[in-house]
């Protein structure tokens, strides 16, 4: 029973810790190799594809999707894809996928004068699911050892326990006000009854005890 | 622009509900503390009726107003969002 409990609380864990780390924003320090656009027919990985440019028809099978090809300063590939996220989840409010891909266009260095550049990003790379993370933004940035404080996050993350300790306190205020003095009144209720029960059951036996106690005397 | 009415629409239910809970939450602290303020401090004259003057006076505070931030704070952080991703 132990483990099972363990194993509940590991996996509420690990889905907690990968719903943020997959939805809150991350920057990487990179090197615009390249920027290309490919069609994609969407399979089992379209959970990991965000939604067609803002105003034009949804639902297709297939799109043609922007990609960004960088290099990160350990000379390791990353692509990272390029769509709106719209007025969907995850709450970018992402529309300027276009002007964002003509800025990495710009951006382009090759590996004799490389211009290194933060993107902004969510989501993951992974190669089994054919699956890259969506960029945000982008912004040139003086060398691959710039340190970017991630201030959004640490925003987003105090917000969030804020609000956690708010509904803690909220649900702690509606017990104590309006269950607690019901189990009370319930409590007070099956009391009495008991005591009634007991009442007639002692009736009896003190009823009983009067006969021992004439017939003792 | 469907998207943009359908998250203003559902994310106005679910302020609408967040607000409802908040307003039940923050009256309910100010009676406990109308009632604690009576039973050590007050403890004379009609109880109920100390704690209705408060909870009328409670109703007219700036507290309370300040609830609404609730449908106020979400739209600017929105706002905010879409000019910082897209025009910045």
């Amino acid at each position: 029973m132990r483990y099972v409990k363990w194993g509940f609380w590991l996996t509420l864990v690990l889905v907690v810790f990968g719903f943020f780390h997959y939805t809150l924003p991350q920057h990487d320090i990179v090197r615009i190799a390249d920027t290309y656009e490919k069609r994609i027919d969407f399979g089992e990985n379209s959970i990991f594809w965000a939604s067609p440019d803002v105003g034009n028809a949804t639902g297709g099978v297939n799109r043609d999707v922007f990609f960004i090809q960088t290099i990160k300063p350990n000379g390791k590939p990353m692509v990272y894809r390029n769509e709106d996220t719209g007025f969907g989840w995850p709450p970018y409010f992402k529309l300027d996928t276009s002007n964002l891909q003509t800025e990495a266009t710009d951006l382009k260095s090759d590996k004799a004068a490389p211009q290194w550049v933060s993107i902004t990003h969510y989501g993951w790379r992974n190669e089994f699911l054919s699956i890259y993370p969506n960029a945000v933004g982008v912004k040139p940035v003086s060398g691959p050892d710039v340190r970017i404080i991630p201030w959004v996050n640490i925003v987003i993350l105090m917000a969030l326990l804020i609000l956690i300790f708010l509904i803690r306190r909220m649900w702690a205020q509606f017990r104590e006000r309006s269950i607690d003095p019901v189990m009370e009144d319930v409590g007070e209720a099956s009391q009495e009854a008991r005591d009634k029960a007991r009442g007639v059951v002692s009736r009896f036996f003190a009823w009983l005890g009067t006969w021992r106690k004439k017939s003792s005397k | 622009m469907f998207g943009a009415v359908r998250l203003a629409v559902f994310g106005f239910l679910f302020l609408a509900v967040i607000y409802f809970l908040v307003s039940i939450y923050s009256s309910s602290l100010r009676r406990e503390k109308l009632e604690k303020k009576w039973d050590d401090d007050i403890k004379e004259g009609d109880r109920d009726a100390y704690i209705s003057v408060g909870m009328k006076d409670y109703a007219g505070s700036l507290r309370k107003k300040l609830i609404l931030l609730i449908f106020v704070v979400p739209v600017v952080v929105v706002v905010s969002l879409l000019y910082v991703t897209n025009f910045m």
